[in-house]
């Protein structure tokens, strides 16, 4: 049983900690566009816009049967041969892209239940009084959904996070894409792979006192 | 704070949508050469504190040197790396890649500069295995899409040969005992040995030659730049470039071709 390296943990925090502000703008460029996506197609699903609706049903059963992975490397690796165009993606615009459409399908189903979960007669008081669908939807029923859809969006904005280490596979060098190199060159494994866990660990542990705060504040409405 | 810059300049890019996307690929081609490498392959190619070095580092800031090109090095996990030579993201390879027929057949490759032997290396303290013949009944692994586990499938006897590929990582899965044995070029495995912390010993002699090359999009494009690369290199051979790298790097020089030992098999590289 050979002693930890300190001092070698110790040098590896500020090099890693230099690649934190990519894969968090990763994960939250892809969740902002996920969030909009997502909105689109669970409205869609809900309100069954004919045509679209089927539409969205297929982009959603793509998205969530095939691994993100999979889904990554045929868009990167695989469409360009067809659209050439595409060849000047580049990584970090493609990961995004895929966490994009990955996540979104997911989050459309939460997004979705939240919406089916508000009462019916919610929607009958809106119109009863005169509101368009449209209205209903963007008035009443989505800030309510928002309160219910939170903790699961929430969940899967830190599997986003985690997911960003596969963009090491498509050339971006990334948290996980550090630490692998630094851990191939030094051979220090656990040290290196512990050092990045603590890393990705603090980072939702933020995210969850967040959150905690975020739903609290969405809460207020309903404490009396 | 690259990355930052990086993620803020893609951010960018993209909100100004596709017409800058085609924008930019034709102004970024001019005299820049896209080297892919894992950076992951002591002593060939890693990074130690977020700082790229290693032979292939050295070998291709060379050629730029001679060429006039401006080297950009673009690193991503192995097996990606094929994907993006394929799909024009690169346009070469530089992570000690070997000179095989079926390679051959795809890309146009440079005039070899590294010349070493598949090498089998295991736990220190492990005297049952004396070479590639020993491998019998063996759990061996390697590099995903490494030629090295051609090399092995070709052995007669290599329906008994337990042969397993992965990404990374496989010296330490030898180290820890999980594998009897992992395959690699020999003079890497003998650096590893000899710098590094592992438990790991070779096992006898190098049992294929390899010939490692850069490998090039067979177009007009990927050969004149190979065309250009090829006079480069001749250019740090005979300036004594190339040797001086190798030192640096091995203590011995690999960039060599060694002369014919007579009966030794040339394996499947040519």
């Amino acid at each position: 049983m050979q002693a930890l390296n300190l001092d070698y943990m110790v040098g590896l925090v500020p090099v890693l900690l230099g690649y934190l502000p990519l894969t968090l703008g990763m994960a939250a460029a892809g969740m902002a566009c996920a969030l909009i996506l997502s909105c689109l197609l669970a409205v869609i699903r809900v309100s069954r816009l004919p045509g679209l609706n089927q539409a969205a049903k297929l982009f959603i059963s793509f998205f969530r049967g095939t691994p993100l992975l999979v889904q990554l490397f045929l868009f990167y690796y695989g469409l360009p041969q067809f659209l050439s165009f595409l060849v000047s993606i580049n990584g970090v615009t493609a990961t995004i892209m895929g966490l994009t459409l990955h996540f979104s399908a997911y989050m459309a189903e939460s997004i979705r239940a939240a919406i089916t979960g508000i009462d019916r007669s919610q929607t009958e008081a809106a119109q009863s009084i005169g509101m368009t669908q449209f209205q209903t939807m963007r008035r009443i029923i989505l800030p309510q959904a928002t309160r219910v859809a939170t903790p699961t969006l929430m969940n899967y904005f830190i599997d986003m996070i985690k997911s960003t280490s596969l963009a090491f596979t498509l050339g971006v060098t990334e948290l996980m894409g550090a630490t692998q190199k630094e851990a191939a060159s030094s051979f220090l494994y656990f040290e290196a792979f512990l050092v990045v866990a603590v890393i990705y660990w603090i980072i939702v542990e933020a995210l969850s006192w967040c959150q905690k705060r975020l739903e609290k504040r969405l809460n207020r409405a309903y404490q009396r | 704070m690259t990355a930052f810059k990086t993620l803020a300049r893609t951010l960018a890019i993209t909100s100004l949508g596709l017409a800058t996307f085609m924008g930019t690929a034709t102004a970024a081609q001019a005299e820049t050469l896209r080297v892919g490498m894992s950076g992951g392959y002591y002593p060939f190619t890693f990074v130690d504190h977020d700082k790229l070095q290693g032979f292939e580092v050295d070998v291709m800031n060379a050629i730029g040197k001679q060429t006039g090109d401006d080297i950009q090095f673009v690193t991503a996990s192995f097996s990606g790396l094929a994907g993006m030579l394929d799909s024009g993201r690169i346009d070469t390879i530089a992570n000690q890649i070997t000179i095989t027929p079926e390679r051959q057949a795809k890309y146009a490759f440079s005039e070899p500069y590294v010349y070493d032997g598949a090498q089998v290396v295991v736990k220190k303290g492990n005297d049952s295995i004396h070479g590639v013949e020993d491998l019998k009944g063996k759990t061996v692994i390697m590099n995903l899409g490494s030629n090295y586990e051609t090399l092995l499938k070709e052995l007669p006897y290599a329906d008994e040969i337990n042969l397993k590929t992965y990404e990374s990582n496989i010296e330490q899965d030898v180290a820890l005992g999980r594998a009897d044995a992992f395959v690699m070029d020999r003079t890497s495995a003998a650096q590893v040995i000899k710098d590094k912390p592992l438990p790991l010993q070779l096992a006898g002699q190098p049992f294929s030659k390899i010939e490692n090359a850069l490998p090039f999009r067979d177009d007009e494009k990927g050969r004149a730049q190979r065309d250009r690369v090829n006079k480069a290199l001749d250019t740090l051979r005979e300036n004594g470039e190339l040797k001086a790298i190798s030192e640096k790097w091995f203590d011995s020089d690999i960039t060599e071709a060694p002369q014919s030992e007579g009966s030794e098999k040339t394996g499947s590289n040519s």
